[in-house]
C-alpha cells in the first residue's frame, strides 16, 4: 500500500511538472534571419525605403557577369575560356552544330542572369514603388523621385530579356507571381518600355530640384541629382529609341541627356565594386596570371583593328603567356586580355558619353544627315588617334563605320553591344567563325520555365 | 530500454512474491549451452503463470524453491536462446537443461510502440536487427552507418566517398522524398540525434558551388560503433507510424550497451591496421605521336621539350600512384566495463579511433567515453541514464568538383601529363602547374579542411510502476535527452599556391563554428491488462521535440603570409549566418491485443503538429494497424517440418517535415558599394504548406523449418507518397522564381527475401548463412506541375527527369530527341535493379570463427564525370589506344555514337564487393586459467578486412559515390572522388 502511494505521488508530481509546461505548446517562430516583403509593403519608414532603393540598386547590377561573359561571346568580341568548364566553349561558340534550347547552358532553365536576373531587378523596382506609394512617412515629391528612379532602371532591365529572346517577345505584365500576363512582340515591348521610361521622366520632372532624396551609391556620383537622373532616363531612352528605329527620338532624347560633345567620354553612371560583403569586379582578372578560366579578346578584334588605335592599346592588354583551352577537339588560343579595369573593385560604367555620342552619329547617318554623323564619327575616331573619316558618306558606308566603331568604343561593354548591332542591322553573317568553328546564335529561346508556367495554367 | 525493462521488470515481480506460500519444493540444477556445453549466466527459470523464480548465477547453477507439491512447468529462457518449457515435480530434485542457440532470433524482443515492445517472433512488420556481433564482430568499420551493408533487407547504402570520417546515405525502402536526402530518423537510447551532413565550407573556397558538394560526413560518424548493443531498422511506415513526422524514410533505433548484474568484467581490445586503396585506375603513357595529336599545334613544340627532358632522365611520374596509393596506418583502441549489482548497474566504454586517410595529410580521429547507469531507486521505480562524449578531428582533403581554383586533387591530376614533374623543389617551392590553375602537391602538402566536432548525448529514462496486479499492470515512462554539438571547421588555401597568387587577394580561409542543440522528451502511460486469453497492451503519451542550430561562417582573403586568423586578412567577409528553431509535439495512442502468442494485431494512431508547417496548430493524424497470425501456434499445427509460419500484413502512415523557412517570404541583405540593400528574395513563402506524408502497405510471411534451425522471411509492400515538396516554378518573368508547394506523389514498390539458416551444427563444425535479397522500383504517380529536368550538371552532361510516369532517378541527357518528356534521351536510371547480400559464419573446432560478407547490387547507373575530366585532359588509362582503328584515339571517341552527347557518361554502376572477411580465434579457458589464472578470463586475436574486394566493370575508383552528398535522386554523380580505402586489421581482445 505504502509503496502505491509512493509510487502515484511521484506520478502526479511528474504530472504537475508536465503541465506547468505544456509540452504542446509552441513559440511563435518568426523569420530569425531575414525581415519579411510584408513589413514594408504597407506603411514602411524611410529606413525601410532607404534600403529598399540600395537593394533596387545591387538588383540592378547582378546581370553584368552573364551578360558580359556571355553576349559579348556570341558577338565574338571576346572568349570566355574556362579550362574547368568546357562547356563555355563548346556551348556558347555553338561548336559542332549546338544551338540554343530552353535550358541552354549558363542560362539554365530560368535564363538565368539574361531573363531571370533582370526581371528581379524589375521585381524590386515594383516592390519598392508600392511600398512608396502605400507610406505615409514620405513626402509626396520625394514619393515621385522614388517612383522616377524606379521606373527608369526598370525600362533599363526590360530590355535585357527583349534582346536575350528579340523575335520572341517577352512579358511586359509582371506584377503578379501567380498571374503573368502574355508575351509581347518585341516591337511592341519596346514601345511600352519607352512609356515607362517617359512616366519615370515625368515622375522626376514633378518631385522638384536638388539631390535625390535618398542615398544612392558611388556608381552614381555626378548623377545623384534630380536634374543628373533625368539625364541618366534620358540616356537609356536614346538607347532604346535606336532599337525601335526611333531616329528622330534617338536625337530628342539625347539632348535630354548627359551627352557632352566635348566632354569626358567615359562619363556615365556605373555599377560600384568592392570588397566582401560587396562582390569584386567581375572582368577583372590578374593581369598574366596563371589561370585557367580568363576572358581573352577574340582575335577577330585584333585582326580586324585600326594601326594606332588608342582603343586597342588601352584596352587589351598582351599577356606574357596565351592561354590555351582545348575543348571537343579544338584548341583556342587566348594572347590578350582585358586591361580596363585598375583593380578589382574599379567600377563599371552601364552607359557612357561615347555610346551616346555614337547613337548620334547613327540617327543621322540613318536620317541621311552625313554631315552631322561625320562630325559626331570624329570626335570618336580624334579620340582614338586614328584621324578624321575619310571615306564614303553614303548612308551604308556611314552605317558600316558606326558599327565598326562601336566595335571598339563599347567592345566588351555589359551589354552585347555587337550581337545586338549586327542582330538589327541583318549582319550577323558578318561575325566570323573561322576562329572557332562554331555558329552565330540569332536569339534564344524562351526560358523552360515559362514555357512550364503556361503549361502549368493551361494556357 | 526494452530488454532493461524485461528483465528489470522480473526482478521486481520476484520481490513481490517472496513469502506467499507455506508449503514447497525445491529444484536445482544448471543451464548451458546445448552445444558448446557452456554454462549460460543470468538464464532465468520462472514458474509459467505467476511472477516466481530464480537466475543462475557465474557458473550457470540455479536454485528454485516451488510452492505446493504439484506438478509445475518452468519457463526457462535466456538472450539470444530458444526458451523452453519444462515439467518439473516434487520428485525432481536435480534439473539440468540444455538452451539452443536462437540463430534466428525469434525470441529477440523488438521495439514496436514509443514504449512498448514485442517478441520478434510475434512481429507484424519486417524490422530487421543488426545485434552487436553483425555489426562490429566481423571486422572494424570506422562508422555506424558504413558497417549496416548487405546487412539489412530494404537498405540501399551509399558511400558517398573514401574520405576519412564517414559520409553515407542510407536509403531505406526508396525515397520518400524529392528535396530532402530521403535518411532515416536515428534515435540512439531515445535520444534525436542529429545526422544531419554539416557545411564545411570547401565548396566554396574551392569554387565548387553550394554545401551539397562540400563531401562533408553525416554526424552519425561520432558514434562509436563499439558501444551499440544493438540496431533496429523500422523500413517503412508501417512500422515507424508510431514516430509520426520524420519518420516518412524510416527509423533507425540504437541501443547502447548496458551493465549486467554480476562480476565486473574489464575487456580491452586492441586493433591495428592499415589501409590501401581499393582500386586504382592507371593514367596513360605519352609519346612523341601522343602530344601530337593531343596539344595544339601552338603547345607542341614545348610539350615535346618537356616529354624529351623527362626521357632523357627517365623522370615520369604516375601521379595517380603519387597521391592515391599509400597506406594509411589504423588504430582502435576500446576498453569497456560492466558490471554491477541487484540495484545498479553500469557500462563504462571508452574507444579511441586514430585512421589516417590513403591521402597524404587526412585522417579522422574520435575519442569516445560512455558511462550507462542503471539504477532501481526504489522496487518500482527504475532510473536510467546514458550518458556520452565524442570529440571527432576529421580532415577530408580537397578533392571532388572544383572551379577555377584547383582545389580538387583529382580534378587536377586529369590534366597533368606524367611527363612533368608538380613535385616540391629543393628549396622548399613548387612548380608551376602549366597544365591546370593549381599544383596538387602543394595542395596537398600545405592546404588544409579539418572539422573539429564536439559533442555529447545524454538521455534518461525512468520508469515507474504505478500498479501491479497478478494479471496487470499500469506503469509510466517518462524519458528524454539531448544533443548537443559543436562543429569547428576550417577550409585554408595558403597565400604562396599557384591560383592564389594569381588572384587578387591571396590566400583564403573560411572558418565555420555550428551549434546544434536537440532535445526531446516523452511521457507514456502502459497498461497491460488480460481480456479473457487475450492480453492486451495500451499505450498513450506524448512527445516534445526541439531543434536549435546556429552556424556562422566567415571568410578571410588576401592573407598575411603563413597566417590564418580572419583579421590578418584584407578582405574580412561573413560568409553565412543562419539560425534555426524548430518545435514539434505529438500525442500518441496505441492498442496491442495479443490472443496467446497465435494472433497479434495492433492499432495506434499518432497526432504530430510542426512549427514548420503552414499551420503549426494544425495536428496530422497518423494511423497504424498490423496483424500477425503465428500458425504454427495453433493447436491443429503439428509440422514437424515447419516450425513457425507467420503471415503477416501491416499499414501505417507517416510525414516528412517541411524545410525550414518555407513560410517566409523575406527580404535578403545584400551590399553594394558599401552600402546594404534589402532585396525580395526569389522564393516567396507558402503559408499554406503540409508536411509530405506517405502510406505504406506491407504484407509477408515469416517461416522457420526444422524447429526453426532455418528461416525464410519474404515481404512486399507498396509505399506511397503524397504532398511530396517541391518547389513549384513561377514565371521567372514575375521576378520570383519558386514557391514551395505539395504536389507530388511517388510510389515505391518492392520485395524483400530472406533466407537464413544452421546449415551445420556439430559439435566442432557449426556452419550458419544468410542471403538477403532485396528490389525496389520507384515511379513519380503525379508531378503536379510541368514536367521539368533538374540536377546533376545539366543535359549535356547527364541530369534527372521529373515527369509522371517515370521513376525521378531516371537520366536523361543529349541528343535531344523530342519523342521523349524533357526532350531528351533516357540513358539510364540511378536506383539499382536489386541487392543481394550473402553472410557465411563458421565456427570450427572450439575457438576458430571465420566469416565474411558479399555485397551484389545489380543495376543502378552512375553519371561518371571523373572520367570526362580525365578524357579532357588524355590522362585516362588507354585514351591514346584506337579500338576501331579508324585514327581518332579512344579519348576523342567514347561510344556511343556521334561521341559528343552525355551518353559517354551515363555507366552501369554493378558491383560485387566482398565487405568484410574475419578470421578469429579464441583462447580455450583451460589454456587461458593455464597461462594467467583466474585473472584473464577471455583472449581472442584475430584479423580481418573490410572492403576486401571489388568486381566491376565501371570505369571509376568505386561505383559507390556521390559528389553531392546524400541526396535522394542525384546521388550518383561521380567527379574526382577520394579513393575508397581497402583496410586490414589485425585484432586483439582481453577480458579480464
Amino acid at each position: 500500500m505504502k509503496n502505491i502511494a509512493k509510487n502515484i505521488g511521484f506520478a502526479l508530481l511528474t504530472a504537475g511538472l508536465l503541465f506547468s509546461c505544456n509540452p504542446l505548446d509552441f513559440d511563435e517562430i518568426q523569420d530569425p534571419n531575414n525581415p519579411s516583403v510584408a513589413s514594408v509593403t504597407n506603411n514602411a519608414s524611410p529606413e525601410q525605403i532607404q534600403f529598399l532603393i540600395t537593394g533596387l540598386e545591387s538588383r540592378h547590377r547582378s546581370y553584368v557577369t552573364n551578360i558580359s561573359q556571355s553576349w559579348n561571346t556570341f558577338g565574338r568580341e571576346v572568349w570566355y575560356l574556362n579550362a574547368s568548364d568546357p562547356r563555355f566553349q563548346t556551348d556558347w561558340l555553338g561548336q559542332n552544330g549546338r544551338i540554343p534550347d530552353n535550358s541552354y547552358f549558363g542560362f539554365g532553365s530560368t535564363g538565368g542572369g539574361s531573363w531571370a536576373i533582370p526581371y528581379q531587378a524589375i521585381k524590386q523596382a515594383d516592390v519598392l514603388k508600392q511600398s512608396s506609394e502605400n507610406t505615409q512617412t514620405i513626402t509626396a515629391t520625394q514619393k515621385s523621385a522614388v517612383i522616377g528612379f524606379a521606373k527608369t532602371i526598370q525600362g533599363y532591365q526590360f530590355m535585357i530579356p527583349a534582346n536575350f529572346v528579340y523575335q520572341n517577345g517577352i512579358r511586359m505584365d509582371v506584377a503578379d507571381p501567380l498571374n503573368p500576363g502574355p508575351f509581347v512582340p518585341y516591337a511592341q515591348a519596346l514601345d511600352q518600355i519607352k512609356t515607362i521610361l517617359d512616366e519615370g521622366f515625368q515622375a522626376l520632372e514633378s518631385s522638384g530640384t536638388g539631390n535625390f532624396p535618398f542615398k544612392l551609391s558611388s556608381g552614381f556620383n555626378g548623377f545623384n541629382t534630380i536634374a543628373s537622373l533625368q539625364q541618366v532616363n534620358r540616356a537609356i531612352t536614346a538607347r532604346l529609341n535606336a532599337y525601335r528605329k526611333d531616329w528622330p527620338g534617338v536625337l530628342t532624347a539625347l539632348n535630354g541627356s548627359f551627352m557632352n560633345l566635348t566632354g569626358d567620354l567615359s562619363r556615365g553612371p556605373a555599377h560600384p565594386y568592392g570588397a566582401a560583403p560587396d562582390i569584386f569586379n567581375p572582368l577583372f582578372y590578374v593581369p598574366n596570371a596563371a589561370i585557367n578560366t580568363l576572358i581573352v579578346v577574340h582575335p577577330s578584334v585584333l585582326d580586324d583593328a585600326t594601326p594606332g588605335d588608342l582603343r586597342v592599346a588601352n584596352k587589351f592588354l598582351k599577356r606574357t603567356n596565351p592561354l590555351t583551352v582545348t575543348s571537343d577537339g579544338r584548341p583556342l588560343v587566348g594572347t590578350h586580355q582585358d586591361a580596363r579595369w585598375v583593380n578589382n573593385t574599379a567600377p563599371i560604367t552601364f552607359i557612357k558619353n561615347e555610346e551616346l555620342i555614337l547613337l548620334k552619329a547613327e540617327a543621322h547617318a540613318n536620317l541621311d544627315q552625313a554631315g552631322d554623323a561625320v562630325t559626331a564619327i570624329n570626335i570618336i575616331r580624334t579620340a582614338a588617334g586614328i584621324g578624321v573619316y575619310t571615306g564614303a558618306t553614303t548612308q551604308a558606308a556611314l552605317i558600316n563605320e558606326i558599327l565598326y566603331q562601336r566595335r571598339y568604343s563599347l567592345w566588351a561593354e555589359p551589354w552585347g553591344h555587337r550581337w545586338i548591332d549586327a542582330r538589327r542591322y541583318d549582319r550577323l553573317n558578318q561575325i566570323p567563325t573561322s576562329y572557332d568553328g562554331g555558329t552565330i546564335f540569332t536569339q534564344f529561346p524562351h526560358p523552360q520555365a515559362e514555357l512550364n508556367w503556361d503549361d502549368y495554367v493551361g494556357n | 530500454m526494452s530488454k532493461i525493462y524485461k528483465f528489470l521488470t522480473t526482478v521486481a515481480f520476484m520481490w513481490l512474491s517472496v513469502g506467499w506460500a507455506w508449503a514447497q519444493y525445491t529444484v536445482s540444477g544448471s543451464v548451458s549451452d546445448e552445444r558448446t556445453g557452456e554454462p549460460l549466466i543470468g538464464a532465468s527459470i520462472i514458474l509459467k503463470g505467476t511472477t516466481s523464480g530464480a537466475i543462475t548465477d557465474l557458473d550457470g547453477n540455479y536454485t528454485l524453491n516451488l510452492p505446493g507439491t504439484d506438478q509445475r512447468e518452468l519457463v526457462v529462457s535466456s538472450i539470444g536462446y530458444l526458451s523452453q518449457t519444462i515439467s518439473v515435480s516434487a520428485s525432481m530434485s536435480t534439473l539440468n537443461i540444455q538452451l539452443k542457440q536462437d540463430a534466428t532470433n525469434l525470441e529477440e524482443v523488438v521495439i514496436t510502440g514509443l514504449a512498448s515492445s514485442v517478441k520478434r517472433s510475434n512481429l507484424a512488420n519486417a524490422v530487421s536487427t543488426v545485434s552487436a556481433k553483425e555489426l562490429t564482430g566481423t571486422t572494424t568499420i570506422q562508422t555506424t552507418d558504413g558497417a549496416l551493408y548487405g546487412k539489412v533487407a530494404g537498405a540501399t547504402i551509399r558511400s558517398n566517398g573514401g574520405a576519412p570520417g564517414g559520409g553515407i546515405s542510407i536509403q531505406l525502402r526508396g525515397i520518400s522524398s524529392l528535396q530532402g536526402a530521403s535518411q532515416p530518423l536515428i534515435i540512439v537510447d531515445g535520444v534525436y540525434i542529429n545526422n544531419a551532413s554539416q557545411r564545411t565550407g570547401r565548396a566554396t573556397v574551392s569554387g565548387a558551388g553550394a554545401a551539397s558538394q562540400d563531401d562533408g560526413a553525416n554526424r552519425l560518424a561520432d558514434i562509436n560503433p563499439a558501444d551499440i548493443e544493438n540496431i533496429e531498422v523500422l523500413k517503412g511506415p508501417s512500422a515507424a507510424a508510431i514516430y509520426g513526422t520524420r519518420a516518412n524514410a524510416g527509423v533507425i533505433i540504437i541501443t547502447t550497451k548496458r551493465g549486467v548484474e554480476g562480476r565486473t568484467t574489464v575487456s580491452v581490445s586492441q586493433d591495428v591496421g592499415f589501409a590501401e586503396p581499393l582500386r586504382l585506375l592507371g593514367v596513360d603513357n605519352w609519346s612523341e605521336d601522343k602530344i601530337n595529336v593531343f596539344f595544339p599545334e601552338a603547345r607542341r613544340s614545348a610539350e615535346l621539350e618537356r616529354f624529351r627532358s623527362a626521357e632523357a632522365t627517365g623522370n615520369f611520374i604516375d601521379y595517380e600512384d603519387y597521391f592515391y596509393n599509400n597506406s594509411a596506418l589504423l588504430l582502435n583502441t576500446r576498453i569497456n566495463i560492466s558490471g554491477g549489482s541487484e540495484k545498479t548497474k553500469f557500462f563504462v566504454s571508452g574507444g579511441i579511433t586514430s585512421e589516417d586517410g590513403t591521402i597524404k595529410n587526412t585522417g579522422f580521429d574520435r575519442y569516445s567515453i560512455r558511462a550507462n547507469i542503471d539504477h532501481k531507486i526504489s522496487n518500482n521505480i527504475r532510473l536510467g541514464v546514458s550518458s556520452n562524449y565524442v570529440r571527432s578531428n576529421t580532415e577530408r582533403g580537397f578533392t571532388g568538383n572544383q572551379n577555377n581554383s584547383g582545389a580538387s586533387i583529382g580534378y587536377s591530376l586529369a590534366y597533368v601529363p606524367n611527363y612533368y614533374d608538380l613535385r616540391r623543389n629543393e628549396d622548399g617551392t613548387y612548380p608551376l602547374n602549366p597544365y591546370f590553375s593549381e599544383n596538387p602537391v602543394s595542395v596537398t602538402d600545405n592546404a588544409e579542411n579539418s572539422s573539429e566536432v564536439n559533442r555529447f548525448i545524454q538521455a534518461f529514462t525512468l520508469d515507474i510502476d504505478l500498479l501491479k496486479r497478478p494479471n496487470s499492470f499500469l506503469k509510466a515512462q517518462v524519458s528524454g535527452g539531448l544533443d548537443f554539438l559543436q562543429n569547428s571547421s576550417q577550409v585554408y588555401l595558403p597565400e604562396f599556391l599557384q591560383f592564389q597568387k594569381g588572384s587578387a587577394n591571396p590566400g583564403d580561409v573560411l572558418v565555420g563554428k555550428q551549434e546544434s542543440f536537440n532535445t526531446n522528451f516523452q511521457a507514456a502511460l502502459v497498461y497491460n491488462w488480460n481480456l479473457g486469453s487475450v492480453n492486451m497492451n495500451s499505450q498513450a503519451g506524448l512527445v516534445r521535440l526541439d531543434f536549435d542550430n546556429s552556424s556562422l561562417f566567415n571568410r578571410g582573403r588576401g592573407l598575411v603570409p603563413g597566417q590564418r586568423n580572419l583579421q590578418q586578412a584584407n578582405v574580412q567577409e561573413i560568409n553565412q549566418q543562419f539560425v534555426s528553431k524548430i518545435q514539434e509535439a505529438g500525442i500518441f495512442l496505441q492498442q496491442e491485443a495479443n490472443w496467446e502468442d497465435k494472433i497479434i494485431g495492433t492499432l495506434g494512431i499518432r497526432w504530430d503538429k510542426s512549427t514548420l508547417n503552414g499551420d503549426p496548430d494544425n495536428f496530422y493524424a497518423f494511423p497504424r494497424a498490423s496483424m500477425a497470425i503465428n500458425l504454427t501456434n495453433f493447436d491443429f499445427w503439428n509440422s514437424s517440418v515447419v516450425s513457425q509460419l507467420k503471415p503477416r500484413i501491416a499499414y501505417g502512415e507517416t510525414a516528412g517535415p517541411v524545410g525550414f523557412g518555407q513560410t517566409f517570404t523575406p527580404l535578403g541583405g545584400t551590399n553594394i558599394g558599401g552600402l546594404l540593400g534589402s532585396t525580395v528574395a526569389t522564393s516567396i513563402g507558402n503559408t499554406a504548406i503540409q508536411p509530405e506524408t506517405a502510406t505504406e502497405l506491407e504484407f509477408g510471411v515469416d517461416a522457420g523449418f526444422f524447429n526453426n534451425r532455418i528461416s525464410l522471411e519474404a515481404t512486399y509492400y507498396i509505399k506511397n507518397t503524397q504532398n511530396n515538396l517541391q518547389n513549384l516554378t513561377l514565371a521567372p518573368s514575375t521576378g520570383v522564381n519558386s514557391i514551395a508547394s505539395n504536389e507530388a506523389e511517388l510510389q515505391n514498390k518492392g520485395l524483400e527475401l530472406g533466407l537464413s539458416g544452421t546449415i551445420v551444427e556439430k559439435s566442432n563444425f557449426r556452419w550458419f548463412s544468410r542471403i538477403l535479397y532485396w528490389q525496389n522500383d520507384i515511379e513519380m504517380t503525379k508531378l503536379g506541375i510541368p514536367l521539368y529536368i533538374a540536377g546533376g550538371f545539366g543535359s549535356g552532361l547527364g541530369t534527372f527527369l521529373y515527369a509522371e510516369g517515370y521513376s525521378p532517378t531516371t537520366i536523361v541527357g543529349t541528343p535531344a530527341d523530342p519523342a521523349n518528356p524533357g526532350g531528351f534521351t533516357i540513358l539510364g536510371d540511378a536506383q539499382p535493379d536489386f541487392n543481394l547480400s550473402f553472410t557465411n559464419s563458421f565456427n570450427i573446432y572450439k575457438g576458430i570463427e571465420f566469416s565474411f560478407l558479399v555485397d551484389w547490387r545489380q543495376g543502378g547507373d552512375n553519371i561518371n564525370l571523373t572520367s570526362f575530366l580525365s578524357d579532357s585532359g588524355g590522362t585516362t588509362n588507354g585514351w591514346f589506344g584506337d579500338d576501331n582503328g579508324d585514327g581518332i584515339p579512344n579519348g576523342r571517341q567514347r561510344d556511343p555514337a556521334p561521341y559528343n552527347n552525355a551518353g559517354r557518361w551515363v555507366q552501369d554502376a554493378t558491383f560485387v564487393k566482398v565487405r568484410e572477411i574475419g578470421l578469429y580465434y579464441t583462447v580455450p579457458k583451460t589454456t587461458i586459467s593455464q597461462w594467467f589464472g583466474n585473472s584473464v578470463q577471455n583472449v581472442r586475436v584475430g584479423s580481418s578486412v573490410n572492403n576486401a574486394f571489388l568486381f566491376t566493370k565501371y570505369d571509376g575508383y568505386d561505383p559507390e559515390t556521390s559528389t553531392f552528398g546524400a541526396q535522394s535522386i542525384a546521388n550518383n554523380v561521380d567527379i574526382a572522388p577520394y579513393p575508397t580505402p581497402r583496410r586490414i586489421f589485425f585484432h586483439l581482445t582481453i577480458d579480464f
